[in-house]
């Protein structure tokens, strides 16, 4: 019955914090999504005779750009199915395997790992390995001629790198799933198997939907793997907007080009809404019920999960330590002699590049951290007019490729009445427009699953509808909070595909020097501040997770404790 | 007569409904609650009852009409400006607040001092017996005690009114009972405006000042649980309240009715020759030895339940529910015996 509350502006009017709230989003998202997005299409669409559709007309009839497009859609398929997949073997395992602490800790780190790191660390620890002076391919098999890039090796790292985000999207879902449901279905007499198939997955279905989205969204939008791995047998769209821009100049091509990527992001989000839309899965309410340790997985299925998982971390831990001997010898593969040098360069000569990123990162945390929930809040909970349309805008910069938000920027903000380019601004806004998503689904998710019962009984109590967010809603939504600002941080620290067209003489980036690194064959450095980044991002999530410790939000229970690792 | 508290003044809720497009959860409800009155909205699944009450807590707008509290026009004010105190079906306790927090909740929110708050607190859990449970959580708690968690909580910042929305449905049928039992006691003692929404006719009965039962979103009869009993206004009332028979009676004169052939001296004020429905308790039917009777009844089954035992008997072309309470004293009949069926005009109640 509660889903039948009418939207109307009196009640909104009646609400003074639910009207702030709303009218300072709208206003951010007007001036950092739309906005841009305007003067991008103003410009990939008209010219000095006004519009014209000539510029996407030839880049459709491209077989090349085809080619790209299909390419793209192919990958991005495959590593949202992989990805959940993985994500999903690990959530499981760490809900329902009952493992001890110290394995959930190791699981954790290592499927987190990737997700801390820079672009390239994964292709750099693929060209190491398969390459064809490669560790695994020309050492240990004595091959030959061998040539790590395409489609294979593109997949692999995008799906090792983005799978992680499935994890933290499924984790808490199946954490919340009461193992009451699945021993009730067990006493009913239905095997393992079948409980799983009907009550586990089903329940875990918007997670499911909303993993495989942000994985397919964030392929399609990845050019740093595909820079480095594709190669010109598998080109993809964003590096070949990417590459239309900064290897031809033409704006207007890259642009457009890029503006063709819209189509699949657009349709994969939809289709999401109107799949996982019509369903409502209330499992945590005011009543709390005997909570059970699962008998629903069979021990030798237990046994699996965790060799399957503990094969995947392998492989992970074997990338990153390539990594780091690379960052701590004088030439992998040729010289391998110990030596600190490049620690020595990126602190010296990298060091504007290291203050600069610490600096955004540090202001575009708790901004994209609060925004995240917020809107999550709004449009999981409330009802206002719009709240549809703020919905969808809220995503477009995510669902965007980072090129197409990069451009953008770079052409609204180049002049007045917003000047910002060149400045730190410009480089936190896009940072927290694009990554903050993860956090507003992280929060609906996790609200879907939180009665509004709760909500009802704050404000029966006295309390508006700040008071209730702040004093209710807020600690059952920490875990999507620190889910959102871990994001936001970690992003900062590694992003690229945006903030390229972004930087300045004043305020640059690390990853942006790994690339400068990467094309001067540099790899040393490259690897030095691969790891340094990843320390750094360690060191903040390990410092966020002792915070959500310490709060205590029963509401994902168990997952709150290690939920971005330990 | 007391001050009325709540008034609903044609009161309406429509919803889309996929498939019958708008429908109306709530259609022109009318209803007034007496200061210190404990009202219950009684009715099925989907009658509306639920939308009613957390339209008077403010959780849902009516579409049409106006609502007030304490003779003040609430239809448009937010649910935490109301001075409501509501206790839900699943309790909708705090997860991650203590039981002291849970019940301190609303007085933090009023900004009330910290030895205040203590004081309130205290006494609200020792009023519902949970007097050393304050540094518990939630999760620790059996049913009935989040209950009374729940009940303490939407009590200690002396609300004007007191909502419940089904709160007993999740416990057991033994502490079903002794919980409205205290929330009678509690109620009473405090004195303060309730409504009450159960689906349960027995608990309604039990608990209600008076009862307003509700079908389709419409409320169709209002009154005290014997009025309601003995007076049902419709078949719908008569049938959810209790159980019935319903008969198809006769009039063969000013003061006298046929029922399946018996006649039954019975003014019901109709015209002769016309056909009425009557409401017939199942303990207000006699059964006894068939002495001559024109028609006589055949007991079809019999259902031996301790306090009473039930009969289904065949009358006619009618099927009757009888319950006989003295088979301590008299042999119990059995089943294919004939028996004398008798009505008692003051156990005969016509619908209109």
């Amino acid at each position: 019955m509660a889903a039948g509350q009418t939207a109307s502006w009196r009640r909104v009017a009646a609400d003074p914090a639910l009207l702030t709230a709303i009218l300072a989003v709208w206003i951010l998202l007007l001036l950092f999504v739309l906005y841009p997005l305007a003067h991008l299409l103003e410009r990939a669409f008209f010219d000095e005779s006004g519009f014209t559709l000539e510029p996407l007309l030839a880049s459709l009839v491209d077989s090349g750009h085809q080619a790209a497009f299909f390419n793209s859609l192919i990958l991005a398929t495959a590593v949202g199915v992989l990805g959940t997949a993985l994500g999903f073997l690990f959530a499981l395992t760490a809900v329902r395997a009952g493992l001890s602490r110290h394995w959930l800790t190791f699981l954790d780190a290592a499927a987190l790992l990737p997700l801390v790191s820079p672009p390239f660390t994964t292709s750099i620890a693929i060209i190491f390995s398969f390459g064809p002076r490669g560790f695994i391919t020309h050492d240990l098999l004595g091959l030959t001629n061998v040539s790590a890039y395409g489609f294979w090796s593109t997949m692999s790292a995008e799906t090792l790198t983005y799978f992680p985000i499935a994890y933290l999207t499924l984790r808490p879902i199946l954490a919340a799933i009461d193992p009451n449901l699945e021993e009730m279905a067990f006493s009913l007499g239905g095997s393992r198997w079948r409980i799983f198939r009907t009550v586990t997955v089903p329940l875990a279905v918007p997670g499911f939907a909303n993993a495989f989205l942000l994985l397919f969204a964030a392929s399609l939008a990845d050019f740093a793997t595909p820079l480095i791995l594709a190669g010109n047998s598998f080109p993809v769209l964003p590096t070949q907007a990417y590459l239309q821009i900064t290897g031809l100049f033409d704006f207007k091509g890259g642009a457009v080009l890029s503006l063709i990527l819209l189509v699949p992001a657009v349709a994969v989000f939809l289709l999401q809404r109107a799949w996982v839309g019509r369903r409502t899965y209330v499992t945590v309410t005011g009543k709390v019920g005997q909570r059970s340790r699962s008998r629903a997985i069979a021990p030798w299925a237990s046994a699996l999960l965790v060799a399957a998982c503990v094969a995947v971390a392998v492989i992970i831990i074997y990338f990153y330590a390539l990594l780091l001997i690379a960052s701590l010898v004088v030439a992998f593969g040729a010289n391998n002699s110990f030596t600190l040098h490049h620690y020595e360069v990126i602190f010296t000569e990298g060091l504007p590049a290291i203050r600069d990123t610490l600096i955004i990162a540090a202001i575009g945390m708790p901004l994209g951290g609060f925004y995240g929930v917020l809107v999550g809040y709004l449009i999981a909970r409330r009802n206002f007019p719009g709240r549809r349309a703020m919905e969808l805008v809220a995503m477009i910069n995510y669902a965007l490729p980072g090129t197409i938000v990069g451009i953008a920027y770079l052409i609204a903000f180049n002049d007045p009445p917003v000047a910002l380019t060149g400045g730190v601004l410009i480089i936190v806004a896009c940072y927290v427009f694009r990554y903050s998503p993860t956090g507003i689904r992280a929060t609906v998710a996790l609200l879907q699953q939180i009665d509004r019962s709760l909500e009802e009984a704050s404000s029966s109590l006295g309390a508006g509808s700040g008071e209730t967010f702040r004093r209710i809603t807020l600690p059952l939504i920490a875990p999507a909070f620190f889910a959102g600002l871990g994001v936001v941080f970690i992003r900062s620290m590694t992003a690229i595909s945006a903030t390229i067209f972004l930087v300045s003489i004043s305020w640059t980036l690390i990853t942006v020097r790994i690339l400068e690194n990467m094309t001067e064959m540099a790899l040393g450095p490259a690897a030095a501040f691969s790891v340094f980044v990843i320390v750094v991002v360690f060191i903040v999530v390990a410092g966020l997770s002792a915070i959500l410790v310490r709060l205590r939000a029963p509401a994902a229970g168990a997952a709150a404790r290690s939920f971005l690792g330990g | 007569m007391a001050p009325i508290s709540i008034q609903l003044d044609r009161i309406s809720k429509r919803f889309d409904h996929t498939v019958k497009g708008e429908v109306y959860a709530v259609r022109e409800v009318s209803l007034a609650v007496e200061q210190g009155e404990l009202l219950t909205l009684l009715g099925p699944s989907g009658c509306g009852k639920s939308t009613t009450l957390r339209m008077i807590a403010g959780f849902e707008e009516p579409d049409e009409g106006t609502i007030s509290i304490a003779g003040k026009d609430v239809t448009h004010v937010l649910p935490n400006r109301r001075g409501i105190g509501f206790v839900f079906q699943n309790y909708a306790l705090f997860p991650h607040l203590s039981v002291f927090e849970n019940v301190a909740y609303g007085l933090r929110v009023q900004g009330r001092d910290g030895p205040a708050i203590a004081r309130a607190v205290g006494d609200v859990l020792e009023l519902v017996g949970l007097a050393h449970y304050d540094r518990q959580q939630p999760h620790q708690l059996s049913g009935g005690e989040q209950q009374r968690v729940a009940l303490a909580r939407a009590v200690v910042f002396q609300p004007e009114v007191l909502l419940f929305d089904e709160p007993l449905s999740n416990l057991d049928a033994k502490l079903r009972v002794e919980m409205r039992e205290q929330i009678r006691a509690l109620q009473k003692r405090i004195g303060i405006t309730t409504v009450y929404v159960t689906h349960d006719q027995e608990e309604a009965m039990a608990i209600s000042d008076r009862i307003a039962v509700m079908d389709r979103g419409e409320i169709v009869q209002q009154g005290s649980a014997d009025q309601l009993y003995y007076r049902p206004a419709s078949e719908f009332v008569a049938r959810f309240i209790g159980r019935t028979n319903i008969l198809p009676g006769r009039v063969v004169s000013a003061a006298e009715i046929e029922i399946e052939g018996l006649r039954i001296t019975l003014a019901t004020g109709r015209a002769t020759g016309e056909t009425v429905q009557l409401v017939v308790r199942p303990e207000m039917i006699e059964l006894g030895p068939s002495a001559g009777d024109p028609v006589e009844g055949r007991i079809a089954a019999r259902t031996f339940l301790g306090e009473k035992t039930d009969y289904l008997v065949t009358l006619g072309g009618s099927t009757l529910q009888v319950s006989a309470t003295d088979h301590y004293r008299r042999p119990p009949l059995d089943v294919g015996q004939p028996v004398g069926v008798r009505f008692h005009p003051e156990g005969l109640h016509v619908l209109a």
